[in-house]
């Protein structure tokens, strides 16, 4: 079945890390002079402005900063999935990524719940990194 | 720029057709591809991050929310010009709403409206001699976090409301007890509830206590949005805080002027503000009558 929601847009700050996601890694971009490890992508770091990078493999676990239900489909890809929960997630290395949360009912989410990281491979070409709870 | 004599007169305007047309759905849609991926589209959405993580940090949530909603739509009641000028709203309506996006219910968004509204700038020198008392700036203040709203860690304050009410109540020589009415940017109610408690009217979770028994409503004694707001009334960004500021001090908002029409004080001074992005970028302005 043809996979009919939107799919990643790939830029060259981004790349790197929906490569990483092909490969089931989690890659996001450490400042080498601060060390601040940081998303979203980006030429310069936000705290120093250094743009001395490198990439680091995240561990994949981290907690739901904060979450919302969505209770209505805005993009008919998505009509099947109500209710679906879409949550910031804090990782254990810093940064917070936007994703979903699966493995659960959304009246389990809650904020500061642990998780992990879940592929979900959408296409030949891509793996979106969701989570789920730690039991 | 009125200051400096590089123009007299400046005209502050905002229209737009974004209930007849869907390009207000199409900017918001298209902001953010990477969002999309995940099914997260819009303004609704990252405001209602916010409100989540602000449950989780103090004690908030749709029992607070019902307030402002309920509130402001008395105003509205009284306002012809509002789109939800002949329909009421109780504390049921409001629960009986269906989720949007959880935690907000339909009627904790804001309207989209077809319409236009404005204001005139110009000294106070040549505002004596207007066809209408002319209504004076007396403190500005403005602050931005403005960081990726997903790593923000303003979502549940204090927002950029603390620095910019501090700055514009510094220059306007006043206090909070000197603020006779708020309008307040209201593209969702939580934003309401978190711009007021970063004034200061209020501490975290206080803000139930804060709007119960009808604070912001006519006969309250702290009227807020009094319009209806762009929850009831119709959403112009800024335009519709600021303009409703100025209708108030000039005394020409009929049956819901405040003052005895609607049993509150007369009022002297109103604070106003606006808000963009997901609680990005703040501006906070004091009003005064002349």
């Amino acid at each position: 079945m043809d996979y009919n929601k939107p799919l990643p847009n790939v830029d060259g700050d981004t790349r790197e890390f929906w490569t990483g996601c092909k490969a089931h890694e989690l890659r996001f971009q450490k400042c080498k002079d601060c060390g601040h490890i940081r998303w979203p992508a980006s030429m310069i770091c936000p705290v120093c402005y250094s743009r001395d990078t490198q990439w680091i493999i995240a561990s994949g676990k981290g907690k739901v900063y904060t979450f919302v239900v969505y209770h209505v489909a805005y993009h008919p890809g998505f009509e099947d999935d109500l209710p679906y929960v879409v949550a910031d997630v804090e990782l254990e290395e810093g940064p917070r990524l936007l994703t979903n949360i699966v493995g659960c009912r959304p009246d389990e989410v809650k904020c500061d719940m642990p998780v992990e990281v879940t592929w979900e491979r959408i296409t030949e070409e891509f793996s979106l990194p969701k989570f789920r709870p730690i039991s | 720029m009125l200051e400096s004599g590089l123009c007299k007169y400046v005209v502050l305007s905002y229209g737009h057709n974004a209930f007849s047309s869907d390009s207000m759905r199409r900017m918001l849609m298209e902001r953010n591809p990477d969002a999309a991926v995940f099914g997260h589209f819009g303004a609704a959405a990252g405001f209602a991050l916010a409100a989540r993580r602000a449950m989780h940090t103090f004690r908030t949530g749709p029992e607070t929310w019902k307030h402002i909603a309920v509130g402001q739509r008395k105003w509205a009641n009284l306002n012809p010009v509002a789109e939800m000028y002949e329909r009421t709203m109780s504390f049921d309506d409001y629960y009986n709403a269906n989720w949007v996006i959880e935690p907000f219910r339909l009627l904790d968004n804001c309207l989209m409206t077809d319409g236009g509204r404005a204001v005139v700038i110009t000294s106070a020198e040549r505002a004596r001699d207007l066809r209408h008392p002319p209504v004076l700036i007396m403190g500005m203040g403005q602050s931005n976090p403005s960081c990726d709203v997903h790593q923000a860690t303003h979502l549940a304050g204090p927002t950029g409301a603390k620095k910019a009410g501090e700055m514009a109540f510094d220059m306007a020589g006043i206090t909070r007890d000197d603020i006779d009415a708020c309008e307040i940017y209201d593209c969702f109610t939580y934003v309401v509830e978190i711009t007021l408690q970063d004034y200061g009217f209020f501490g975290p979770g206080e803000g139930e206590d804060w709007f119960k028994d009808g604070t912001i409503e006519p006969g309250g004694r702290m009227p807020v949005n009094t319009s209806g707001g762009q929850l009831s009334e119709a959403y112009y960004m800024g335009l519709t805080p600021l303009s409703e500021a100025a209708m108030q001090l000039m005394g020409r908002c009929g049956d819901r002027q405040l003052g005895t029409a609607t049993s509150t004080r007369s009022p002297e001074i109103i604070l106003c503000n606006d808000n963009g992005g997901i609680l990005q970028t703040h501006t906070c302005i004091i009003v005064r009558r002349s």
